[in-house]
């Protein structure tokens, strides 16, 4: 098992209250799969990634990485895990000091992790070719490049502590369609021959399917749904499932679509509707749904669902 | 090409040139880009960024000011010739837009009632202002509109503040609806509601939309015809059937590709290789040679005129001159 996160909650407290962020989330990673998160703006997905690496510092529940408890590690302590798990960013843009090479960034996390100097220059060279860029490229800006071979830069500085996890926060959200799958087939590619593990957050459903081993989905702060991709996609049970699938597009003007629209709008993460937090939308509520306490249970086959009802 | 204006003919577009003077050298954005909408019909504009689909519509619109240079042949709405002050007027009456992003469109310190009537006054509505906006307001879902009308853009959310824009947007009753990235900044579930909420509007006002969007998935879902835009030029142009089923162009071809089967089969993508144009240093034939698979050497050197494929579908390729 290379990740479990078990119970892992997040508050923020705000002038307005109590943020529920990531309210109670568990889950486990195996080595070399990839774990899709999915959930829309709010849910939490982001806020569980940050906290798992370390970004923030968890308010409840246990992050075990490689079989060591990392939830209240001080920052000497990770130092070492941080290498092993590495982060990629959604926006190439921001995520990229403008005043550094793309050398200087791939070195810099050789530096923090105490890499010897002199393998610098050719492990950045390697790794400036593993992304799909050459070495001559290493001397030039953030800004000289397009936004796919910035994150190809971004993906190479997280390689460069060759970790053994990649939390990926939205990767490919601000590229271009014609070069969103150069990404994601080289992160494949890369998956398979460094025998990566990915926890792959996104808000686009079908390129999470296409990647994903296994996909957890996320609404107001908890897991309501977490299979195997396939059944997932072909066979969802929580009622939040079927619907958030059926509103997405398909390239296809002559496919028959049903889409279940979610009523109203998502509650605030301050006050969340009691019981099950998705009673207020759910085509299929029931009055005892405002009162139970929903816990993940498995349907069958590593089939989990919140809701009791399906 | 025809010369008489057919008669359900919305906005007819020929040889539409736009140029943008930058620091860094002449940028053209849109190169003889020509296409018409008609009564009652969705055109979907498809294209990534700096394919010229938003800037054909916001020099079509007069809405690019001294930034760019705007030519073309000929540039008619209901079979009338649209000048820079005739745009003008239309302008949020018959001719209505909606943008990506409902954050930034609306006034922060202003009530929402009160940016929705001053639409109305600008535009000299004949009628009851407040009942007119309640009435939208209703329509498109936010209610109770009397009460909501009072509140800020603040105290509505991403979706809500995209409904309040169709309301503005469809208060004068448009002809033409320009929905530029409508749904981008939203969630799928909240996405579904809104394109939902426009087919409704379509359906009871007969009103024609032009979708502009670089997600298929969405053009498919509602586009009669669509283009395909890259670097400042339509390379294909056809019935949604035709663009989805059998696309001519490679770079059409490319493009869907690119995207996960709808079946959700794991087979590997085939991405488009190389990098999006580079507008300033733009290849002298085809803006699409540096990536083509098929390229062939006339490509580096001339840009290909269109080809019909049938009435509804023609794409610019030299492979269709062959």
């Amino acid at each position: 098992m290379m990740l479990e996160v078990d119970g892992l909650t997040k508050y923020f407290d705000t002038p307005s209250g109590r943020v529920h962020s990531v309210d109670g989330v568990s889950f486990t990673v195996s080595k070399g799969e990839t774990l899709g998160l999915v959930g829309e703006s709010g849910c939490g997905k982001s806020t569980t990634a940050r906290t798992i690496i370390r970004l923030y510092d968890p308010d409840g529940g246990r992050i075990i990485f490689g079989g060591h408890d990392i939830t209240h590690a001080t920052q000497r302590k990770l130092l070492p895990f941080r290498r092993r798990m590495q982060m990629i960013f959604q926006d190439p843009y921001a995520s990229l000091n403008p005043r550094m090479t793309a050398g200087e960034i791939i070195r810099e996390p050789m530096i923090i992790h105490s890499i010897p100097k002199d393998e610098h220059t050719d492990r950045v060279s390697h790794l400036l070719k593993l992304v799909g860029l050459n070495s001559e490229q290493a001397g030039r800006y953030p800004h000289e490049f397009s936004g796919g071979q910035r994150q190809r830069i971004g993906i190479a500085r997280a390689l460069a502590a060759e970790p053994e996890m990649l939390i990926c926060d939205e990767p490919i959200s601000a590229l271009d369609v014609s070069i969103q799958a150069q990404i994601v087939n080289m992160l494949e590619d890369l998956q398979e021959s460094l025998g990566l593990t990915y926890l792959f957050i996104a808000h686009d459903l079908s390129m999470v399917r296409h990647i994903s081993t296994r996909v957890a989905v996320m609404y107001l702060g908890n897991i309501v749904e977490l299979a195997g991709s396939d059944e997932l996609y072909t066979r969802p049970l929580h009622p939040y499932t079927v619907s958030l699938l059926s509103s997405v597009p398909v390239p296809d003007p002559t496919a028959q679509r049903h889409i279940i629209p979610l009523k109203g709008e998502i509650p605030s993460a301050i006050n969340p509707p009691s019981g099950c937090k998705f009673h207020t939308r759910c085509p299929k509520a029931k009055p005892e749904c405002s009162q139970l306490r929903p816990e993940l249970s498995d349907k069958g086959s590593g089939h989990f669902c919140s809701c009791p009802f399906v | 090409m025809s010369n008489v204006a057919i008669a359900d003919e919305i906005l007819r577009v020929d040889n539409l040139h736009t140029t943008f003077t930058t620091s860094a050298g002449e940028v053209k954005a849109v190169e003889g880009v020509s296409f018409t909408v008609r009564r009652g019909e969705v055109l979907g504009i498809a294209g990534e960024s700096g394919s010229g689909k938003s800037a054909t519509m916001l020099s079509v619109m007069g809405l690019l000011g001294e930034a760019g240079l705007v030519s073309y042949d000929r540039l008619d709405f209901m079979g009338e010739s649209l000048t820079p002050e005739s745009v003008k007027a239309l302008r949020g009456d018959k001719i209505a837009m909606v943008f990506q992003d409902p954050m930034t469109s609306l006034n922060p310190v202003l009530s929402v009632g009160y940016q929705l009537e001053e639409a109305l006054r600008r535009h000299h509505w004949q009628g009851n202002i407040h009942e007119r906006v309640a009435e939208m307001m209703t329509k498109v879902g936010i209610v109770p509109a009397e009460e909501r009308m009072r509140q800020y853009p603040h105290e509505f959310s991403g979706g809500q503040r995209q409904r309040l824009m169709i309301a503005m947007s469809i208060l004068c009753n448009p002809e033409l609806l320009i929905a530029d990235e409508p749904t981008t900044a939203l969630d799928v579930t909240v996405q579904a509601q809104i394109l939902g909420l426009l087919r409704e509007i379509r359906e009871s006002s007969g009103m024609s939309m032009i979708l502009i969007t670089h997600d298929l998935g969405v053009i498919a879902g509602e586009a009669d015809r669509v283009i395909v835009m890259y670097g400042g030029r339509v390379m294909e142009e056809g019935t949604a059937r035709e663009i989805f089923k059998s696309p001519a162009h490679p770079y059409t071809r490319g493009l869907l590709r690119s995207v996960p089967k709808a079946d959700g089969s794991r087979e590997r993508l085939i991405p488009i290789e190389g990098q999006p144009p580079d507008l300033l240093n733009p290849p002298e034939g085809c803006p699409f040679v540096k990536r083509c698979p098929e390229a062939m050497r006339i490509c580096l050197r001339r840009k290909p005129e269109a080809s019909c494929i049938s009435d509804t579908h023609k794409f610019s390729c030299w492979k269709g001159a062959m």
